[in-house]
């Protein structure tokens, strides 16, 4: 939207400034002999039509932006911009003028005119570039309003998310069905009790020191996802498979922390613990250039409903990567009868 | 050999998770005057051995794939004591209001399960049973519509989609739930059926009839003014004068 013409006090103080300009100039026009009534029926109007056309600069401002413009493209369509404005008002005034001299006596004489014209098309290619450069400025300031809105609303949502793996650690399911898992052991199959344990508390550690990071190496991540599926291996035992495809490539970049692991662990309480036999978690990370892209699978129980929720996890997930990746993330679902299917796509930076 | 002040019980541990299973059967052995009798994975097996084994006992893990342990208790909780065995503190709370004789908490100790046993001891020598109204509302968190129709035949149990039933029928204690060309029975009120059936969806048309909407295919007069509706399958279920006027506030 415009950002004069959307705010109806700022249009007036728009046209109050060009009201001065057209009384300057009829101060001009004065000085050549033509009268103050003359000048202003001539002046007004033409005035009036050029301040919008003047609004106009606003796409040249948001066609050429000055972030990732180059010096010379700035300035050049600015002064083409500014000429072509300018010629048309002059064309614009010639018009008007004759209009004037033929129907009325008003306005100003040819010979007048004349002699005033270059003066006319250079106030009128300064007056275009000064409201270009007030309109880049309001860019600018609307720019960094933006940036502001959604640095905020990042903070939140990581708090959130920091939160929530908090929460995690402490999740009632997880935990206690994991502490259970060890009770059983601890007379069957004491060593793997203690493993489980140690797989339990490295787990834990991991997701608070993850999450206190904005960025983390995929490859962490990772590694927090194959610890979660380590416990939940000793739950499931032969129910559950997971067969990953991981490019080499792909385990540099950086992303943010706890996108993988909420996505995997619904993978296993609404895919392998619904499912008798459980089956086999898909996990495919890829890398092309500067994207990265991940496809997590599972097998889903045919009776239930398509529609069956997936918890919060999959739309915090979702949040944070738009909130930080805007239109650049990409995330989808597909519920087939027997598989349900998440892709994400994002940006992949890397340290070097 | 026997102890003749408390009987033996016979008891089945129901868990998805072999090591859930494990902690179980450890303490189980343990106690002398009980007998495991059999251990299953899922609710369909644990529905199998309740009328086949008969246990006095069943300890019933509440989340479990394709039959959960509330739906489980709907189909033999008539026949058998409950004791739930959950990580969940929101379904311990449910299984007391359907009348689970306990609860266990995961992870629990020998001790806590030695008064769960007690309490069981007690239930069964008192007898009760708990009603079947509570039982078919038990599958279900209190206010939700059922997303399908268990029936328990013998040791089989049917899984009945919503959209596949034709209609339901009472008949005596039982109502039968008309699906794909067969009929189920199932132990409860035509009332109850209802409860627990969409309304946007099933009309009761008559004291014993409620019809899904979507196999209506017109209604009839006869010269004697009785109503009946024709299914799209040409059958013809008779419709009160109540039944009439809800059917038509429903197509209107």
């Amino acid at each position: 939207m415009h950002p004069i013409l959307a705010r109806a006090e700022r249009l007036a103080a728009y046209l109050a400034a060009w009201l001065v300009v057209a009384l300057l100039l009829g101060v001009v026009l004065t000085r050549q002999d033509v009268a103050w009534g003359a000048a202003l029926v001539f002046l007004l109007p033409i005035c009036l039509i050029y301040a919008f056309v003047c609004l106009s600069s606003w796409y040249v401002c948001r066609a050429t932006p000055l972030t990732s413009s180059g010096v010379l493209r700035v300035l050049g369509s600015s002064a083409m911009a500014a000429i072509i404005a300018s010629g048309l008002w002059i064309g614009l005034a010639r018009a008007w003028m004759s209009a004037l001299a033929s129907f009325t006596s008003a306005g100003p004489t040819l010979e007048q005119y004349g002699r005033y014209e270059p003066l006319l098309f250079a106030t009128g290619v300064l007056l275009f570039l000064l409201a270009l450069t007030v309109h880049y400025l309001l860019l600018a300031f609307e720019l960094a309003r933006e940036a502001e809105r959604r640095q905020l609303q990042l903070e939140v949502l990581s708090r959130d998310a920091e939160l929530r793996a908090l929460r995690a650690q402490l999740d009632p399911h997880f935990l206690y069905n994991s502490l259970n898992s060890i009770s059983a052991l601890t007379s069957v199959d004491p060593a793997g009790a203690r493993r489980m344990c140690v797989l339990l508390a490295d787990f834990l550690r991991d997701t608070l020191a993850i999450s206190a990071r904005d960025r983390i190496p995929l490859a962490d991540e990772l590694a927090l996802t194959d610890r979660f599926l380590g416990i939940e291996q000793v739950r499931f035992g032969d129910r559950l498979h997971v067969e990953r495809h991981v490019d080499a490539a792909a385990a540099h970049c950086r992303v943010p922390p706890l996108v993988l692991q909420p996505l995997v662990e619904n993978a296993v309480t609404h895919g392998i613990a619904r499912l008798l036999e459980g089956g086999v978690i898909r996990l495919d990370v890829a890398r092309q250039q500067d994207r990265l892209s991940i496809a997590i699978e599972n097998p889903r129980d045919t009776d239930a409903p398509a529609s069956a929720r997936r918890g919060v996890g999959l739309d915090n997930v979702r949040q944070r990567l738009t909130t930080m990746f805007g239109a650049e993330a990409r995330l989808e679902t597909r519920t087939d009868p027997e598989r349900f299917r998440v892709e994400l796509a994002i940006p992949c930076f890397t340290d070097d | 050999m026997t102890d003749t002040s408390t009987p033996r019980l016979r008891v089945a541990i129901v868990d998805d998770e072999a090591l859930a299973r494990a902690v179980l059967r450890e303490y189980l052995t343990q106690i002398h005057d009980v007998d495991i009798v059999s251990e299953c994975a899922n609710g369909f097996e644990a529905v199998k051995v309740v009328s086949e084994l008969h246990p006095d006992l069943l300890f019933l893990d509440v989340q479990m794939p394709k039959l959960d342990g509330f739906e489980v208790l709907e189909l033999v909780g008539r026949d058998v004591a409950v004791v739930f065995v959950t990580a969940y503190d929101e379904y311990a709370i449910r299984a007391f209001d359907v009348h689970a004789v306990d609860y266990l908490l995961k992870p629990f100790s020998a001790e806590r399960l030695g008064e769960a046993l007690a309490h069981a001891r007690e239930r069964l020598q008192r007898g009760e049973r708990p009603p079947v109204q509570d039982l078919t509302t038990a599958a279900r968190p209190a206010g939700s519509r059922a997303g399908r129709v268990l029936v328990r035949d013998g040791s089989r149990v049917h899984v009945l989609a919503i959209d596949k039933i034709d209609y339901v029928q009472a008949q005596d204690d039982y109502v039968a739930f008309r699906c794909e060309g067969k009929e189920y029975l199932k132990e409860q009120t035509l009332a109850q059926a209802e409860g627990m059936l969409d309304p946007a969806r099933f009309v009761r048309i008559h004291r014993s009839y409620l019809l899904n909407l979507d196999r209506l295919a017109r209604v009839e007069t006869d010269e004697r003014e009785n109503r009946f509706a024709i299914l799209v399958d040409g059958r013809r279920l008779p419709v009160s004068r109540s039944g009439y006027t809800r059917l038509s506030a429903r197509l209107s």
